[in-house]
């Protein structure tokens, strides 16, 4: 159903009645790329050949319905483009997930362990008949009559179900829980709520909390998510002099008299004219097509021109722009009738001129021209382009102030064009015309020929000025790109642009730097060289600069430059076999070294097939993709984390995302903090859960070697219940939804910190094999703790507390409950000891779960309870907490266990301190000095509509930091004004930088004076 | 105003809550408080370590066994299953005052009171005095549920095995036995005793066993465990109930009589003792050991030097490891805050 309809609908008919239906394999034209246009199927129906020639578009099809012709249907249902380039939604896992059952499988495993030692031990054990059989333990008939094999078995089970305990099952509940409130923080968030929208940020699912933090690979779309989708004019430059009109705020159009800041400054004669003549030159040299009606939404890019029906539209949203910009600056292009374009100037006359030529704009020059003929009858030929293909061809104009613009503006990352101009004699017009015409009518090697003639034509140019176009970025992209390059994120750009576009974006967003190198491999080099050479001589620089520097590998970093046909070819490549060689690895490796990655030229399932070819990488690393399109949906579901922008192209992205974000900037927050947060929280909860259970089920496997192997429980049934359910259940979950182990603020101002994280470092296994040690070191404390408390000495309340008694003996259940006792104080206090940030909630459940342990105990204890035919747990509490040896004994039991990790983390964090270690001591010392400083200064410099304490955390960094699509303030148009003349162009950089340094002394800010 | 209301209805509440900044106190492990802090702890439990140690070392401890494995051994004759009704008598010697009040234990080792057959074995509604478990016990307790039909009661395996040696000690004085008086009261919990174990409220006691049989191992039925105290009689007999709780491991004493009466309670005086046993409990067939304790008691219960050493253990490693702390400090903390 796609594909170019060049020609007439198929040109045999028949009836269309009784043919018999016929299935035709219709081989698919090249792989999914965006070149529809290399048909192949051949495809013979009763004789009739059918090509790509007879192929219709389903549109065009059912528009035309004409008497009936017979029709063969292909590339429908699932072979269309959209069904090809859409992917099935899979379930994503996350890596703490993936962990956790490989944990999992560890415990499942000692479970199963355990119950097979202690049944082998247990038949060992009993062999001889004394201990198989006592006289006071005589067994059922029954039991006697059992073959040893079932009854073995029925004892391999019975440990089993003694010892599942350490399955932490209650683990899945409480993760699930965290995940699901936890995810909660994301949608209240207040700072990644858009005004504009109306909207915060959105969860759709809560499974991949923790994934957010350990991003590595940042896949994003260029258009509408770095940027804003919005093309803008930002200044031009006339001979050095800056024009910039200041016209679009929060989307309305100011009018067109208040938008001219400094047109008017001391017209000079030979000044004036050359203004004229650019602006005039931008109004004319284009190819802007003005529309008149609201049509298809497809044009987007169109902007409202005076009246509320037309619209620029051009190929180039650049064009636009421009075309937009000199309207606010006052010279309005009203129309192309009947050849002659019609410009309503500053004074609103009309002028009119004759659009005599246009020499298209291509990629090899970079530059487009008109050649028009004024109503005064002269010949002018504008041309504007590429500084790069200008200023060779200059003779004449202010080259270097211009130049000196240029290349502050490009550093700026704007899109920035020159404009130049000659005028034409009669004559010269002439010889041109000629030049052209000849090289139109050429019929071989027509576009060589023309390329020729327009190197004649354009030459001699005088040089007016420059212009600069920001496609804007969103607000404070930059600033993320910057903040996840530092958090050891690398970041790609993927996008359907050119190159040159996305290559500018790329600077301006600071995804490339000025120091960064860049390596292209793009059509036009693999043009020239096999694909093969390029690759290996890329990866040998990347190798070579990479020893050669040595340590300092971080000063010089790579960008690479890849478009989608060199990409599609490097994943065939591979494909055809490993002989060939293994260009996908060279070429991994090559991007692994390469600190941003620009991809350009890609069909939208290439942005999947990219998010995969990494996720495959040999060091699975975790990738997120961030989009706003249809387009970017495929990208989306595949990477392991997928965020929707809710950007002007509709839901699509945000909808499939699992997370939705309003804006790009969004990004950091989410990331760096929550996601840093939900992974430090969910990693400790994972391997506490395993450590409790740890601590919970050890000892009553070392009581089976002192009971026989019999399969006596330790605790009773109720504390086993209990335990997981509501002692030490509460006090975790909360960690896990509060616990921040360094500030927000913290998080935020030093990025780098999300790299002591990456890698999943948490849930490593030596970090889980020490967990683990843990809870069995402090298992064999309690257990033989009370053991020898017990043994052979006569342990004893000596009954102070309560007068009758004088002496009492311990059973087993006193045993058991002064190993629970000391068990839920040390993994709460464990517990406490890791929590940093102790709220009010933290406190409470903490010394809550604690109360609640001893409340229930002395009420479960208290109370002959009817419903039990067993009432072995009556006073048991009580009378244990009635005698000082136990008492003693469980400080001391709980004492020894937790000082082996607190030991541990002292000297850690003395010897080798994390960077999160280092920040907690940075913060620390900060907090005494210069408390009472920071609050006041970041709530001087936050905007003043609202005095919500939320936002006080607006870092110096981020104030400052000015972003040339913002309005700039009044005074510093003032300035710029009264500095004028020629001078201007070289200082004001100087200006602008200032600007950007002093923003927050310009007092009262932009917001409040626009 | 409807987009303007829209945005006021969805934007988040801004509390500190759902902010993530609730105001919160931020503790860390520093040297400044750690090693002050173990240097404390380290002391502290010292000091009670020492105070542990010196008071059970003042606790005076009598063991002996009386199983009667080796032939020279009193009881020797007595440990053989087939002889009936046999007395031994342990002779002893204190050589100075054995401080008062003692306490009389038995014990037995290798005996398992904990297997989870035998400690479920028993039928806490039966013990209870409900005369319903009289006539229908528990499963819990079989094997040692009926008779035939007739049901056991007490009924189950612990009741069954209660330890039924008998000790009489007499001092030598002048060549003379004198008995010295033991006290059987109050060696139970006072709960078990006045609350968990009950009596059926039928008197006499005797009738509500009507169709019922004793424990097959017992010689008397439980009510006539002892006759001359009805306080002390049935399941609540002092001796039953310290037998019915069932011990933690397999090694374990249990209190049989306090000595605080007469001429001995200030304790007993030192000179040559007898103990007279009624050597009833068969443990040889499981390589089992019974012995008899004298012990007398602190505040901190019975001699116990384990929880005095571990407290000086622990208390001296902490100090030990604030010294290490310190010095790890020393060589990595300071030259960096410099």
């Amino acid at each position: 159903m796609m594909g170019p309809a060049t020609s007439p609908p198929p040109a045999w008919t028949g009836s269309p009645v009784t043919r018999p239906i016929m299935l035709y394999k219709i081989p698919w034209p090249l792989e999914r790329s965006r070149r529809w246009t290399r048909y192949t199927p051949l495809l013979n129906v009763n004789n009739h050949s059918l090509t790509s020639t007879n192929l219709w578009d389903a549109s065009i099809y059912t528009r035309t319905k004409k008497s009936p012709w017979l029709a063969v249907a292909v590339y429908t249902g699932m072979e269309t483009k959209m069904a090809l380039n859409y992917q099935s939604k899979s379930q994503k896992r996350s890596a703490v997930e993936k962990s956790m059952n490989a944990f999992l499988i560890v415990y499942l495993f000692i479970l199963i362990s355990k119950a097979v030692i202690n049944t082998v031990l247990k038949y060992a054990w009993q062999w001889s008949p004394d201990r198989d059989e006592p006289w006071y333990n005589h067994r059922t008939e029954n039991e006697r009559q059992r073959h040893v094999v079932i009854r073995a078995f029925t004892d391999f089970l019975a440990f089993m179900v003694l010892f599942n305990y350490i399955i932490p099952v209650s683990m899945y509940v409480t993760v699930e829980m965290q995940k699901f409130l936890g995810s909660y923080f994301i949608t209240w968030d207040e700072e990644m709520f858009d005004e504009e929208l109306g909207e915060g940020a959105q969860v759709n699912t809560s499974d991949l909390n923790e994934e957010l933090g350990q991003v590595e690979y940042v896949f994003t779309d260029k258009t509408g998510t770095l940027t804003e989708n919005n093309m803008e004019f930002i200044e031009c430059c006339v001979d050095g002099n800056v024009y910039i009109p200041h016209a679009i705020c929060n989307g309305q159009i100011l009018s067109a008299a208040s938008s001219i800041d400094m047109i008017d400054s001391s017209p000079g004669g030979y000044r004036r004219e050359h203004e004229d003549l650019f602006f005039r030159a931008l109004c004319l040299c284009h190819t802007v097509q003005v529309k008149e009606e609201e049509t298809v939404e497809s044009i987007k890019r169109g902007i409202h021109q005076g009246k509320p029906t037309s619209f620029y539209i051009s190929s180039s949203p650049d064009e636009v722009a421009l075309v937009e910009g000199m309207k606010r600056l006052g010279y309005t292009y009203l129309r192309l009738k009947d050849n002659y374009m019609e410009i309503l100037n500053k004074d609103d006359e009309i002028e009119r001129f004759e659009l005599l030529h246009v020499l298209n704009f291509d990629s090899v020059r970079r530059r487009m021209s008109v050649i028009v003929k004024s109503s005064s009858g002269e010949y002018l030929l504008f041309c504007k382009g590429a500084d790069s293909s200008i200023f060779p061809r200059v003779v004449s104009g202010k080259v270097e102030q211009v130049k000196a613009r240029v290349e502050l503006n490009a550093v700026e990352g704007l899109r920035t064009l020159c404009v130049a101009y000659r005028k034409l004699s009669e004559s010269d017009y002439q010889e041109a015309c000629h030049h052209l015409n000849e090289a139109k009518l050429a019929l071989q090697d027509r576009e060589q020929r023309l390329a020729q003639a327009y190197d004649i034509i354009e030459r001699d140019f005088v040089l007016l000025g420059a212009t600069a176009v920001e496609d804007r970025l969103q607000e404070k992209a930059a600033d993320t790109i910057e903040s996840l390059h530092k958090a050891g994120m690398k970041v790609w750009v993927l996008t359907g642009d050119k190159m040159e576009t996305a290559a500018a974006t790329c600077y301006a967003s600071k995804l490339f730097r000025r120091s960064t190198q860049i390596l292209e491999l793009t059509k036009k080099r693999t043009e020239e060289q096999s694909l093969h050479d390029v690759l290996f001589e890329l990866n040998r620089t990347v190798i070579r600069q990479r020893s050669m520097s040595g340590l300092s590998v971080d000063c010089l970093d790579f960008g690479l430059i890849i478009d989608g046909a060199t990409l599609s070819a490097v994943l065939k490549a591979n494909q055809e076999g490993a002989g060939s060689g293994n260009y996908r690895e060279i070429f991994l490796d090559i991007c692994r070294n390469c600190s941003a990655v620009l991809c350009c030229r890609m069909a939208p399932l290439q942005k999947a097939q990219i998010v995969k070819l990494i996720k495959a990488s040999k060091e699975h690393p975790i990738t997120l993709a961030i989009g706003d399109g249809a387009n970017d949906v495929s990208m989306i579901l595949e990477a392991h984390v997928g965020i929707g922008i809710m950007g002007k192209e509709g839901r699509q992205a945000a909808r499939n995302s699992d997370y939705a974000i309003p804006k790009f900037k969004h990004l950091k927050k989410m990331l760096l903090i929550h996601g840093h947060y939900y992974y430090i929280r969910i990693a400790e909860l994972v391997q506490y859960f395993f450590y409790k259970n740890v601590c919970f089920i050890f000892p009553q496997f070392l009581y089976q070697f002192f009971c026989g192997f019999s399969q006596q429980p330790l605790y009773d049934t109720a504390y086993l219940t209990l335990y997981n359910i509501s002692f030490t259940s509460l006090p975790i979950l909360l960690y896990s939804l509060v616990e921040q182990h360094v500030t927000i603020e913290t998080l935020k101002r030093d990025p780098s910190l999300y790299r002591g994280i990456s890698k999943n470092s948490l849930l490593r296994w030596p970090v889980f094999l020490y967990w683990t040690c843990l809870g069995v070191f402090d298992a064999v404390i309690f257990f033989f703790g009370a053991y020898f408390l017990f043994d052979n000495t006569t342990f004893t309340s000596n009954g102070q507390l309560m007068t009758t008694n004088t002496q009492m003996m311990f059973g087993n259940w006193t045993f058991g409950t002064l190993v629970f006792t000391v068990l839920v104080f040390t993994v709460t206090l464990k517990l406490a000891l890791d929590t940093h940030h102790w709220t009010w909630i933290n406190h409470f459940v903490i010394w809550g779960s604690l109360l609640f342990y001893v409340i229930f105990s002395l009420l479960w204890g208290g109370i002959i309870w009817p419903f039990l035919n067993y009432q072995r747990m009556y006073y048991v509490f009580m009378q244990m907490l009635s005698s000082g040896p136990a008492w003693l004994s469980i400080i001391l039991l709980i004492t020894v266990s937790l000082l082996p990790d607190v030991i541990k983390k002292v000297l850690c964090r003395a010897m080798c301190p994390t960077a999160i270690e280092r920040a907690q001591d940075h913060e620390k010392l900060s907090r005494g000095g210069v408390a009472e400083l920071t609050p006041l200064s970041s709530r001087r410099s936050y905007k003043g509509t609202s005095t919500d304490s939320s936002h006080l955390h607006l870092g110096a960094a981020e104030t400052l930091s000015l972003h040339r699509s913002d309005p700039l303030p009044q005074k510093l148009l003032v300035h710029l004004a009264e500095g004028g003349g020629a001078d201007l162009c070289s200082l004001s950089p100087y200006v602008l930088r200032l600007s950007g340094a002093g923003y927050a002394y310009y007092a009262p800010g932009p917001e409040t004076s626009v | 105003m409807v987009k303007q209301e829209r945005e006021i209805g969805n934007r988040p509440d801004n509390t500190a809550f759902t902010q993530q900044r609730l105001p919160a106190w931020q503790p860390m492990l520093s040297a400044g408080i750690v090693i002050p802090g173990f240097v404390l702890i380290g002391l502290a439990f010292i000091g009670i370590g020492v105070a542990l140690f010196v008071t059970s070392r003042s606790i005076q401890v009598l063991e002996m066994d009386y199983t009667g494995v080796e032939p020279t051994s009193p009881c020797f004759r007595c440990s053989d299953p087939d002889v009936k009704n046999c007395v031994c008598n342990l002779a002893f010697n204190i050589d100075t005052l054995f401080k008062g009040p003692v306490f009389f234990y038995y014990g037995l080792s290798n005996y398992f009171q904990n297997y989870r057959k035998y400690s479920v074995s028993k039928d806490d509604d039966q013990l209870s005095g409900d005369l319903d478990n009289f006539e229908s016990p528990s499963d819990t307790c079989s094997p040692y549920e009926t008779v035939g039909s007739v049901p056991i009661v007490p009924c189950g395996s612990i009741a069954n095995s209660m330890f039924n040696d008998t000790f009489k000690l007499y001092q030598i004085v002048n060549g003379n036995e004198k008995l010295v008086p033991f006290d059987g009261k109050g060696i139970a919990w006072w709960t078990d005793y006045n609350v968990k174990y009950r009596n059926p409220s039928v008197t006499p006691l005797k009738n509500a066993f009507n169709n019922t049989v004793k424990p097959i191992s017992w010689p008397k039925p439980a009510y006539e465990l002892d006759t001359s105290d009805a306080a002390n009689n049935g399941f609540i007999n002092q001796d039953f109930l310290v037998w019915m709780r069932t011990a933690a491991l397999p090694d374990f004493r249990k209190l049989y009589r306090r000595i605080t009466e007469g001429d001995y309670a200030k304790g007993l005086p030192a000179g040559n003792y007898t103990l007279k046993i009624a050597y009833n409990y068969p443990v040889l067939s499981f390589q089992g050991r019974k012995m008899v304790v004298f012990s007398n008691v602190s505040w901190m219960g019975g001699k116990n030097e384990f929880l005095g050493i571990a407290y000086l253990v622990v208390g001296s490693m902490c100090v030990f490891m604030s010294i290490v702390m310190l010095i790890v400090y020393a060589k990595f903390k300071f030259p960096e805050e410099d």
